[in-house]
Formats: C-alpha cells, structure tokens, sequence
C-alpha cells in the first residue's frame, strides 16, 4: 500500500490563496474567475494524479483525493472544475494513445481547462440511451449529438465527448472552439453555482481521426465506469470538503453565539448537531481513503468502492450541511453563505456522477453478488 | 491505478491462463463459466465486473490494457481474455506510461 509521497502543502496553500474569502462571492456572480482556473491548471492542480512525465504533479489517489477536500472545504464549484479535469485527463490517459496523452495531458497541466461530456437529454445512467454519434470519414471523423449538464463547459478548452462509433463507443476529445460546436451556459443551477454548467450541442463538428483516443472502438460501458469511477472518487472528496467547511462553521457559531446567556455550544440540542458533523467527517473521511486505498493498489473492487465512498459522502455531505445551517440559522440563511452554499452543493452531489438510487442498485447488485 | 508487474508468479501458458481465469470467474459469478461463453449476452457480467475483470487481468499479468485494447470483445469470452493476455504479454514489454 503506497504511503503518500507528495503531501501537495504548496498546492493546498496556493489554493487557499487564490481562493481567499472570493468563494461566496463567485457563487452570487455564478462564475469563477478564469485566471483563477488557469492558474491552478498550469500548477497541475486539476488534475494532480497525472505522472509527472507527462508534467503532471504525479500525486497519488490519497493525496489527491485530500487537495481535493482541501479545495472542496473551500468552494465545491472550483472542486467540480478539478473532477471534470481530473475526469478528463484520467480518460485521455487510460484511453488514449502514446501520442494522444502526450499532447493532451501537458495541454491539461499547462494551463488549459477540460470537461466530459457523457449525460445527454435522454440518457443519464442509461448507457443503451447514447445517441451521439462519432462517424468515420477518411481522415477526419464527424460528431454529432447534444450532452447536457457538462460541468465545466462554459470555461473549457477541451471536451471530451462520449458517443457511439460503429457498434461500440468512442471518447472524442473535441476543441470547444471548432466549429459546429454550440456551449449553452445553464445560468440557474441549484448547487455548485459557478462550476460553468453547459448544455454542449455539436453539429455536424469535423475533427481529425487522431481526435478520437485510442483510435475508439471501446466498449461504451467500460469507458463510462473508467471515467466515472475517477469522477466518484473525486466528488466522494469534495463531499468531506463539504462536511469539513460545516463542521468548522457550526462549531466556531456554536462557541461564538450567545443564546440565554451561555454560548450555543452549551444549549445539548445543538451539541447533538456538532458530534453528528464531527461523526460525519470521520465516517466521509474514512471510506474515502479506503477508496483511494484501492485505486492505488489497483484492487479489483475499486470501481464499487468509489460508488461506495461516493454515496456515503454524498448522504453524509447533506444532512451535515442541514444540520449546519440549523445551527447558524439566521446567520447561515443568505446565498454565498458557506452553510448555505454547501446546503445546496450537498444536495447536487446527491445527484451528480450517479444520484443515490443508481449508488444503491450498484450496491445491492454487490450485495447479491457477495451471498453465496 | 497503475498496473504493477507480478507476471514473475503468474502462469505462461495460455492454457494456465484459461484455467486460472476459469477460475476467477466462476468464483466471482458463483455459477460455473465455459471458455467460449460470451459472458455480455449471458448477462453474467455488469460494467462493474467489465472494469474488475480489466483491474484483475492487468495486476495478475503484468499488462497494461489500455487504449483502443479496451474492446468489449477482449473481454468477450474467457478464451478472448486468454489471448488478449497472451498477445500483450509476448508483445512490446509493458509501455513505460502504463
């Protein structure tokens, strides 16, 4: 079992840095500062588990996976920013060629920004659903299709397009800036408010065969659960972010606010709420890092373990940050408030990079599995 | 998830690899699995098990499945796996980037 190596100190710093007291702000505005975002991509930190021979920071999945809380405590929006780019460098490295992540994944810790584009109108988990479509051409290949909530969309140079080619999949990885290619921010999403959400619609979009990693031809489902499985682990992460940034404000509120003449803290009702954040930390914090425990060795469970991790923290991510804004209660109520902030982050995270139910039906197919 | 190279205990011969992967599998599936089975069309295997199968056969070898070597038909039948495994074995050694 590898022990962290990199403990990414000056990446946790230059991100709280960067951040600064900005997040509540950026979420009334619904947008991240781009410099920001360039900045942090040219640290290599959207994507820290990228090997260093590709100019990444060569982190492993612990290591990552707390930069990952660090910066989710934070502001979940600029956190989605690092799941999609982490998403999009792990495809491109798993399915791309010698060339492809050479080119692609310097692009990625230079500077430049990535999203996945897999959800489209009629199908979300629903895999059989893809009606994107990747067709040969001679040396160019042509796509089309529509995808729905990318995050990350509205600042992405790159977007790595999940379809069909001939009877299997294909990922694409397609410039927002070739033609054809039309990005509709969704400027009232409920959480994560300035993660750059976008419908993505691409019509007709030409691009040559070398655009498609790995020459295509995987099977869709392995693609899907390749990606997703690095995207469940990274918001699994954000999640204990999540929890982290509620436990920290409820329990400084809860010392600070005088109720009846002693502080919050000494009124058991609320007391309760801080050992239920203090428990969720843990219990999120934990199954994450047996889930990044088994991405590093590479165990043979570690797709149903980030489901695991995932659903766990994302449940655990919700109800602390009801709990947190009980606690601050008028003093958490106002949008960019971080209680009020994670309040509607938790519950996205609920939904995102498959919702509880699909968690759950995974989860039960485990159990089934694991009964003689 | 990187691939480490175990191949030093693992067996040679495609015959071994067929009867270890047998193996696997009908431990994993609880039901018994036949080399030409196509395991996709029997329903036997989820995407969950695709990607564990992809982990298993990269730890227990030595290689590195990667690219467009991720076809579902690799992993089709566990005679399919067999030469996949053999192929990337006798192949170029395991990719630096792997």
């Amino acid at each position: 079992m590898p022990e962290p190596r990199v403990r990414l100190d000056g990446e946790r710093a230059l991100a709280a840095e960067l951040i600064g007291d900005d997040a509540g702000s950026w979420d009334l505005a619904r947008r991240l500062p781009i410099e920001v975002l360039r900045k942090l991509s040219a640290r290599g930190m959207l994507c820290a588990e990228v090997p260093a021979r590709f100019g990444g920071l060569g982190a492993g999945s612990l290591e990552s996976g707390e930069l990952t809380a660090h910066v989710g405590s934070l502001c979940s929006s600029l956190r989605s920013i690092m799941t999609s780019q982490g998403m999009a460098a792990w495809a491109i490295q798993r399915l791309g060629d010698q060339e492809q992540r050479g080119r692609y994944l310097a692009e990625l810790t230079s500077g430049a920004l990535a999203a996945v584009a897999f959800s489209e109108p009629g199908a979300g988990s629903d895999l059989s659903a893809v009606q994107t479509q990747i067709v040969r051409s001679g040396d160019l290949v042509v796509i089309s299709g529509e995808k729905m909530w990318v995050t990350g969309a509205r600042y992405a140079d790159l977007l790595v397009i999940l379809g069909r080619l001939g009877s299997g999949g294909a990922a694409v990885v397609v410039p927002a800036s070739a033609p054809g290619v039309e990005i509709e921010p969704i400027t009232d999403p409920l959480g994560c408010r300035a993660a750059g959400h976008a419908g993505v619609r691409l019509d007709e979009v030409r691009l040559p065969v070398s655009s498609v990693l790995g020459g295509g031809g995987q099977a869709l489902p392995l693609i899907f659960t390749t990606a997703l499985s690095y995207g469940r682990l990274s918001v699994a992460w954000g999640c204990t972010g999540i929890i982290r940034a509620c436990l920290r404000a409820a329990a400084e509120h809860a010392k600070s606010r005088q109720q009846s003449g002693q502080p919050l803290s000494q009124h058991q009702l609320v007391s309760r709420h801080l050992a239920e954040l203090l428990v969720a930390d843990q219990v999120s914090t934990r199954v994450c890092e047996h889930a990044s425990r088994c991405w590093d060795s590479s165990a043979q469970d570690l797709a149903v373990a980030a489901v695991l991790a995932k659903h766990v923290s994302a449940g655990q991510a919700a109800r602390s940050a009801s709990a947190a804004v009980q606690v601050l209660a008028s003093a958490g109520v106002r949008d960019g408030h971080v209680v009020a902030r994670a309040y509607r982050d938790a519950k996205l995270m609920e939904i995102i990079e498959g919702s509880n139910e699909i968690c759950q039906l995974i989860l039960a197919e485990r159990a089934l599995a694991g009964s003689a | 998830m990187t691939a480490e190279n175990t191949s030093g205990a693992a067996p040679v011969t495609a015959e071994d690899i067929e009867q270890a992967l047998l193996g696997f599998l009908t431990e994993k599936i609880k039901s018994p699995v036949a080399a030409d089975q196509d395991l996709f069309a029997s329903g036997l295997v989820s995407s969950m098990f695709a990607m564990q199968l992809v982990v298993h056969l990269e730890t227990e070898y030595g290689i590195a499945i990667i690219g467009p070597e991720l076809k579902l038909d690799n992993f089709r039948t566990v005679q399919a796996m067999t030469s996949l495994v053999m192929r990337l074995r006798n192949g170029s050694p395991l990719p630096a980037d792997a």
